[in-house]
């Protein structure tokens, strides 16, 4: 059935991330998506989230949520944890309980102090952003430090290692790694 | 009624959203947007106006407004409203198609002790004296 070939037509409002036109949608806890999520407007996630995601408005991971696969959104926030590819066509901001392991690919990136996050990050300015700060830091390299916070405006492109001190109330297994 | 599920969360696919793959859980779904795939919920499934849902459900109850193609099962009912389209193949406990409804395809039930032929008395047995 031809019910799923046409897309839709969707003039997503651009600029900011206050998409007031478009609705909200919402995958409560106790619900497990597998496979792929497209479209546009802006979605909620506080269950499982197994695939990939491609979506044409503000995605949030609420501190419930486990995504594994590739994310794909105009902007991205996490509060749960992520397993696999974030990118941004706007921001990502990882929020104090987010656990990443993975690469973000995103122009702005955001970080509160708390947020555990493994993986590389490329950070791509957009041809002309007016928007867009001029970077306070600009740091491209390897960083592993236990805790990590980064300022929306901070430029980093690089890998991330947070090895958690040992006797951390909130620190996960260690892994095999030493 | 029961159709409206006063319990648990709802989680919603939104007008934009197309989902295409496999959604399961505990709680009950509306869609407006588009799903292709499998649906299997413990709550109930309600498919809005907009909504076009070419799947394999599984719910408790079932709800359609909008367009659901498929095989479904209903554990409780079936429920068509007016300007709703369902087409496939569905099991259900009980059934509701409204006029102006469109059901295109097998029905079943689920109850099979339910057969026509074993009605219940209109007039009540007498009540047992004291």
């Amino acid at each position: 059935m031809g019910l799923f070939s046409k897309t839709e037509p969707g003039p997503a409002p651009q600029g900011g991330s206050q998409r007031t036109g478009s609705e909200s949608g919402f995958f409560g806890a106790k619900l497990g998506v597998k496979g792929k999520i497209s479209g546009g407007g802006n979605l909620i996630v506080m269950g499982r989230l197994e695939g990939e995601c491609d979506l044409n408005g503000d995605l949030v991971l609420a501190p419930s949520a486990a995504a594994t696969g590739e994310i794909k959104a105009v902007t991205i926030t996490v509060s749960g944890n992520v397993t696999g590819n974030l990118a941004a066509r706007e921001r990502v901001h990882l929020e104090k309980t987010a656990v990443v392991n993975g690469r973000i690919a995103t122009p702005r990136l955001s970080m509160v102090d708390g947020a555990d996050f493994n993986g590389e990050v490329e950070m791509k300015k957009p041809p002309e952003g007016p928007s867009a700060p001029e970077p306070s830091a600009d740091v491209s390299g390897r960083i592993a430090p236990p805790r990590l916070s980064m300022v929306d405006g901070a430029d980093f492109n690089g890998e991330v290692e947070m090895k958690k001190p040992p006797e951390g109330p909130s620190a996960p297994k260690p892994s095999g790694k030493k | 009624m029961v159709k409206e599920a006063a319990s648990g969360t709802t989680s919603l696919v939104s007008r934009q959203i197309v989902v295409e793959g496999e959604i399961s859980g505990e709680e009950n779904l509306h869609v407006d947007g588009r799903v292709k795939g499998s649906i299997r919920l413990a709550g109930d499934l309600f498919v809005g106006a907009n909504g076009v849902v070419e799947a394999e459900v599984e719910a408790r109850n079932i709800v359609i407004q909008g367009v659901l193609t498929g095989k479904v099962l209903a554990r409780v009912q079936l429920e068509v409203q007016t300007a709703g389209c369902f087409n496939g193949e569905s099991t259900a406990g009980s059934y509701e198609i409204r006029d102006g409804a469109v059901f295109e395809g097998i029905s079943k039930m689920l109850n099979r002790s339910r057969r026509p032929g074993k009605l219940q008395p209109i007039v009540s047995p007498p009540e047992t004296q004291k």
